[in-house]
């Protein structure tokens, strides 16, 4: 049976492309930064190749119906992209993805957002950071850092991890990966384990005035850089992060399905979810429509929905409002939804006004990154060299 | 010296202590989800612990002075024995009922996960090995203590010490708030498996 239209834009060429309209504007705003640069082919083709691959992607969010399908491509090239562009700038800046006891010194280390949750209890104890980055000047400087994850969180709750985080992509990607996973049924409790692991680095941080996340576990620094191995202990963190990155971002996201490093590692995703608590977007079911079939349980990617949820006729505070649970479902029985509005209509309404601050965020991080990626692809293929 | 430089001091580091303890003492507190009177109970069982630590450690560096910090040569070993100790306990107490509480089969959920005498035993051994450990403010206590010259001041020293860092263990108890969400409970058990495993790491660094 051919799923009814829920949405005002699906399937209406007309209104898409008139709700697309403002975003066009928004996303020459934050591609371009002013009048577009055109000044060198490799530019121009960066440019217009990232312009309309957003405008694509919104557009076919509207006008289909679908959420996450389109979403997940956004997301996936913005990690990879992300990951090309560190490294190649890393490489240009200290020859290797590697870092030493100077750079750490000399306080050279970019600030991510999932430090954040190491640094609030050294800061109340001590009155100081403890991360080896600076605190202002440029993207990647704590200040701007926590400043993004502040205003992401409040607009958007964990909505972060779906569409602005640029690890996220990596095992939303390998997720992906295999048409019906192996392994069927994981038991949701593992959603709660993200949350033990915040509780022990906070407090261990707090302990050793070290952040012990960056330091010890986390596996993105696969693909952005790591300390150089001089120690066995450093030896000993770099078999954890490598290890932490094959299991969790390869193997168990191909096996099963699931976003297995941000749903059961990230600290920062725990802390995110706390902040869905606070934030004026989340999804929800429509009991009445509902047909108890269970598939938006399998499409969930973060194990944010159980039996229990349903009936509660919400997911558990650990979703990142992916939207995969509203593609999957043939009832339009779940939908996001704005709170302290009725459960049960404006759908469009809801989304829309939903989906203009995400893909925002989308456009800021991916913009300007996929740009610079283009340009290094090209000079990839006119040099055969990467690094020039 | 007066009375009252053991409590400053405390005072003034006592939130460093509680770093300390945190990741020993609040995976418990969450694991268990007793209520706020359960929490105080459990508290003041941990806070004995490390009062018998603390009283000691005062009444060692009353009788052999500053030889107490010559034999810091052997802190690394004491705190790795120390650390190995904590990990077993926090491995222990993570996997005790860890089936029933955290993979569904919720025969006893709402039951409470340890048994009486564990949960009277267990709190207070981590007080103890948490008051052994050598943090910089328990460090600085050593010095300061050593300085009353006589066994009855370096006690009476670290016990005020103990009443000013104490302060910051007050609001622990107010987890139990919280008690009725299942999640929290989950979440200390797998929390005191992951400081474990830190701990144990952390103890077999400190000895090799
Ligand atoms: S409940 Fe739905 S929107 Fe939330 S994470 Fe799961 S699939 Fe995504």
């Amino acid at each position: 049976m051919k799923k009814p239209r829920v949405y005002a834009t699906e399937g209406s060429i007309w209104k898409s492309i008139l709700l697309t309209f403002p975003m066009i504007l928004l996303i020459l705003l934050f591609t371009a930064g002013g009048p577009p640069d055109l000044s060198t082919p490799e530019k121009s083709i960066a440019f217009l190749t990232t312009f309309f691959f957003l405008i694509t992607l919104f557009f076919l969010i509207l006008y289909t119906g679908k959420t996450d399908r389109y979403r997940a491509i956004g997301f996936v090239t913005l990690a990879l992209f992300f990951a090309l562009t560190f490294i190649v700038n890393l490489i240009k800046a200290r020859g290797s993805m590697t870092f030493s006891q100077e750079n750490l010194l000399a306080c050279e280390i970019p600030f991510c957002h999932i430090v954040t949750t190491m640094i609030i209890i050294p800061a109340v104890i001590t009155n100081s950071i403890i991360f080896p980055g600076s605190i202002i000047g440029g993207f990647a400087s704590i200040a701007s850092m926590l400043v993004i994850v502040i205003g992401v969180s409040l607009a958007l709750g964990r909505g972060f991890c779906s569409w602005g985080c640029f690890y996220g992509g990596w095992d939303d990607g390998t997720s992906r990966l295999a048409h019906k996973p192996r392994i069927k049924k994981v038991n949701p409790v593992f959603r709660w384990f993200s949350f033990a692991v915040l509780l022990v680095i906070a407090l261990i941080s707090a302990m050793t005035l070290n952040p012990a996340y960056c330091d010890w576990l986390c596996p993105f620094k696969t693909v952005t850089e790591f300390e150089k191995v001089t120690s066995f202990s450093i030896l000993m963190k770099t078999i954890v992060f490598l290890s932490l990155f094959v299991a969790l971002v390869i193997i168990l996201p191909v096996l099963t399905g699931k976003r297995f490093q941000c749903t059961t590692l990230c600290p920062m995703g725990a802390l995110l979810s706390l902040t869905n608590k606070i934030n004026a977007f989340d999804v929800r079911i429509n009991k009445e429509n509902c047909s108890s079939c269970e598939k938006c349980v399998k499409a969930c990617p973060t194990l944010s929905l159980t039996a229990e949820d349903m009936t509660a006729g919400r997911p558990s505070i650990t979703c990142m409002k992916c939207g995969k649970c509203i593609d999957a479902c043939t009832k339009s029985a779940i939908h996001y939804h704005i709170k302290g509005t009725p459960n049960n209509k404006n759908y469009s309404w809801a989304r829309n006004l939903f989906l203009y601050p995400a893909f925002l965020l989308l456009v800021v991080f991916l913009g300007g990154t996929m740009q610079s990626g283009i340009i290094l692809l090209i000079n990839l293929i006119k040099t055969g060299n990467l690094i020039y | 010296m007066g009375n009252s430089a053991g409590f400053l001091l405390g005072l003034s580091t006592g939130v460093v202590c509680l770093a300390y303890c945190g990741p020993v003492l609040v995976p418990y507190l969450m694991g268990e989800a007793k209520s706020i009177y359960g929490n105080i109970g459990s508290v003041i069982l941990f806070l004995i612990g490390r009062l018998v630590a603390y009283l000691m450690i005062g009444l060692l560096s009353g009788i052999i002075g500053s030889r107490l910090l010559q034999l810091s040569a052997l802190k690394p070993v004491f705190m790795g024995i120390i650390y190995i100790l904590l990990a077993i306990m926090l491995v222990i107490y993570g996997l005790y009922r860890f089936q029933e509480i955290c993979l569904g089969r919720s025969r006893l959920l709402g039951k409470k996960s340890t048994s009486r005498r564990w949960s009277f035993w267990l709190p207070m051994a981590g007080g103890f090995a948490t008051g052994m450990n050598l943090c910089p403010p328990f460090l600085l206590a050593i010095t300061e203590s050593i300085k009353t010259g006589e066994i009855a001041g370096s006690i009476l020293f670290f016990f005020t010490f103990f009443l000013g860092t104490t302060v910051y263990f007050i609001p622990l108890p107010f987890i139990g708030f919280f008690r009725r969400q299942q999640a929290l409970r989950i979440i200390g058990k797998f929390a005191a498996i992951l400081a474990g495993i830190i701990y144990l790491y952390k103890g077999i660094i400190m000895i090799i």
